[in-house]
């Protein structure tokens, strides 16, 4: 059994979600998360978009723009069978690809063991 | 590749965050969380609180860059010299691939 981690664009899980039902992944977990990638974030467009305002002073585009901002995501959580790995990364890359930094990871990991808990069985049988 | 999970004090976070930048691994997944240790809690006066709120933090890092990242994670997020209980822990687990989606390498 296999675990795969994906940090997707928030805006992207209704879309994701639909694929992966129709790829028959019906089952996944999910949740919001915060977090920063590889690059820093251009926020000189942010800088821009403010800039065109009278209102807000330089300064104030400066103290928002710096530091280590952390970006919403969404964070999915899969268990499957080895062989049916490839076929769900695939799933959620071809869905989730724009082509910009910020598309996300995937994270693949091992499960040593799945129980459920309505019946108690284990192993493969339980996912 | 190796992906640590750090449950660490929600008022660490900052100074964990900045540092894990400046020491080159500015890539990391936050997300807020409960939770009770060995200790089953705490206990503040009368009231028993056995759900703690505590934030982790989540990055994959290549095998050789573990012990740099326990290190910092380790000395920014400890209170004192005195080590107090409640300063969370760290996991790490295996990770057998990562992708990255905009480009969909097979790498970190």
């Amino acid at each position: 059994m296999t675990e795969v981690m994906a940090i997707i664009r928030m805006d992207m899980i209704s879309k994701t979600k639909e694929a992966l039902l129709k790829a028959n992944f019906p089952a996944l977990s999910c949740m919001k998360v915060l977090g920063r990638g590889k690059k820093k974030v251009d926020f000189s467009l942010i800088e821009n978009m403010l800039s065109g305002n009278d209102f807000t002073s330089p300064t104030i585009a400066e103290a928002f723009s710096e530091g280590h901002r952390l970006i919403p995501k969404r964070l999915l959580s899969i268990v499957v069978k080895d062989d049916e790995v490839k076929n769900l990364v695939d799933v959620i890359i071809a869905i989730n690809q724009k082509g910009s930094p910020g598309d996300g990871k995937i994270f693949v990991m091992p499960v040593i063991e799945t129980i459920r808990v309505r019946t108690g069985e284990s192993g493969e049988l339980a996912l | 590749m190796l992906m640590i999970r750090a449950i660490i004090r929600p008022d660490k976070v900052g100074i964990v965050l900045s540092e894990l930048s400046d020491g080159g691994f500015p890539a990391v997944t936050k997300m807020d969380v409960m939770g009770r240790g060995k200790q089953k809690g705490v206990k503040v006066g009368d009231v028993f609180y056995d759900e703690i709120p505590k934030e982790m933090l989540m990055m994959v890092v290549n095998d050789e860059d573990k012990d740099d990242v326990v290190k910092i994670i380790i000395k920014n997020a400890k209170t004192g010299q005195k080590a107090a209980f409640g300063d969370g822990k760290i996991f790490i687990s295996p990770v057998l691939e990562a992708y990255t989606i905009s480009s969909g390498d097979n790498q970190l």
